[in-house]
């Protein structure tokens, strides 16, 4: 099922510069997809879209077959949820849970007490019920604002530099999080290492479309990620790195079970002396 | 006041909430305090016998020592309202002479010291919370708790812009005279007031992501029980028996 579908869309600022052109992208449901682009190439603009908050200049968006328009934005948002870059601009109650259930609350949800509690555990936050918000840590305070979406229970998740400015730990922590869910989900982001461990595939963006598909084999076609101003997985150089030297490397890994898989293959050809 | 951590750095920034545990008040529904105390606020201004409001201060200051806030926290707050309270009672006394002057002087200090303790002993948001419930609009409502926030937002890009500037060797300003101090201040104050609007703009567009209709409920409702109820018996006693006094009722 089609969760969300954008045709031809297109955006421009108030003083006329481009921020988004010719976008055309459908999401099913339960996948994965990952925006990824240099700076100012649109990503963000294209969540905020989708939510709602701009009106395309040309094109449409529909989010569970509701077509975004200035009468259904509302509507059309108790579909998606948003997750800011700065979790700070998005964290306003004064306890972790009362900021949870913000959404559900103002949504008139049913069961706000059992929806708090499962986003919360799901977030990894469930022990900080009555902490306060602004004293947690970045990585602490990303989870919040992740469990106060996942408590609004949305069709699609927008996923705004989820894993910007975490230290490695949480980092890792967030990562599985988001691997966990089997939510639809639409991540911007710069972290082609996060990509490759969370997206089903990719949307290379520089305010056009510029390629879509598999991260291992956008890294292998020449130099499109390059080109984009984006720098493949380590692993990934890695591989291509061998691969230059002469080694047989089937498929880029962008992973690190794939990465191992791949060196266990190797090295049983040399054991057999292949 | 307190000071709290930016981003790992030690900043001043607003922190109105510091005491609210501290008291046994924060335990009590906002709704019950705000009737209370307002109503011993709206008795306290309309009393002008010395001795009933000389009563109604050290009913304030009694108020004031059982709460548990910090008496340090609540005099630095006392001492911030006073210039205005100066004023009115400075004011009074020219026009009036001594004795009017001292009971302004007395009725706004009981009624500022009483409101201080309902500010202290209440969690900001759970205050602005109560006065929705009292069925305050929620225009209004929605407005303390939006500045509310902003001013958090303020005065932590206030607090990051020093300390960026502090980095970079920045010691001026201290004098009116320090022409590039103060010229850097202007910039920073106008920067602060930029960014901040970028902030809010962005921290609304996150409000209404998750529903918000420009009406802020709460989640867990406390109720009215037996505590409240006597919390506001008493305040609505003594005001009614210092208005009585005041009418000339005898007890």
């Amino acid at each position: 099922m089609r969760v969300l579908e954008i045709e031809n869309l297109g955006f421009s600022y108030e003083d006329g510069t481009v921020a988004l052109k010719g976008l055309s992208l459908v999401l099913d449901e339960g996948e994965k997809v990952a925006v990824i682009g240099p700076n100012g190439a649109g990503k963000s603009t294209l969540l905020h879209l989708i939510a709602g908050f701009r009106m395309p200049f040309t094109g449409e968006v529909r989010v569970h077959g509701k077509r975004l328009d200035p009468r259904s934005a509302g509507a059309v948002r108790r579909d998606v949820g948003l997750l800011f870059q700065d979790p700070d601009d998005q964290l306003f109650m004064p306890t972790v849970e009362e900021d949870v259930a913000f959404g559900p609350v103002n949504l008139k949800l049913d069961d706000v007490e059992g929806r708090v509690a499962k986003a919360m555990r799901s977030a990894g936050v469930d022990e900080m019920a009555k902490r306060r918000p602004h004293r947690l840590s970045h990585g602490t305070k990303k989870r919040v604002a992740i469990a106060g979406i996942l408590a609004m229970d949305p069709k699609v998740l927008l996923l705004d530099e989820p894993t910007s400015g975490l230290d490695p730990r949480s980092r890792a922590e967030l990562i599985s999080l988001l691997k966990g869910t089997k939510r639809t989900m639409l991540m911007a982001t710069h972290d082609l290492d996060a990509v490759a461990e969370v997206a089903d595939r990719v949307l290379i963006l520089n305010i056009s479309p510029v390629a879509e598909g598999r991260l291992g084999d956008i890294a292998g076609r020449g130099s499109v990620l390059e080109d984009a101003g984006l720098e493949p997985p380590q692993l990934t150089k890695v591989f291509k790195a061998l691969e230059d030297k002469g080694f047989e490397v089937d498929r880029l890994p962008t992973t690190m079970d794939q990465a191992v898989a791949h060196l266990v293959r190797l090295l049983e050809r040399q054991r057999r002396g292949e | 006041m307190i000071v709290a951590h930016v981003r790992g750095h030690r900043v001043m920034a607003e922190g109105l909430d510091e005491h609210a545990k501290s008291s046994w008040l924060s335990g009590l529904d906002a709704r019950a305090k705000l009737i209370g105390i307002l109503a011993f606020v709206v008795a306290t201004s309309l009393l002008t016998e010395t001795r009933l409001v000389l009563a109604s201060l050290a009913f304030s200051v009694a108020f004031a020592a059982l709460s548990q806030v910090p008496p340090g926290h609540l005099a630095r707050a006392y001492l911030s309202a006073l210039p205005f309270i100066l004023i009115a009672s400075v004011s009074v006394f020219l026009f009036a002479g001594y004795e009017r002057g001292l009971d302004m002087w007395a009725r706004t200090s009981s009624c500022v010291l009483a409101l201080l303790v309902l500010a202290s002993g209440t969690e900001t948001f759970e205050l602005f919370a109560g006065l929705r419930r009292l069925r305050m609009p929620a225009i209004i409502t929605t407005l303390l708790m939006l500045t509310y926030k902003y001013i958090l937002m303020m005065s932590e890009e206030l607090s990051r812009m020093t300390v960026a500037r502090k980095a970079r060797g920045f010691a001026g300003g201290r004098s009116l005279l320090d022409r590039r101090g103060i010229k850097v201040i202007s910039y920073t104050a106008g920067m602060v007031f930029v960014r901040s609007a970028e902030r809010a703009d962005r921290a609304f567009d996150a409000l209404t992501a998750r529903g918000f209709d420009k009406d802020m409920r709460g989640w867990r409702r406390s109720k009215i029980a037996a505590p409240e109820l006597s919390f506001v018996a008493w305040f609505v006693t003594v005001s009614v028996i210092l208005m009585l006094l005041q009418l000339g009722v005898s007890p």
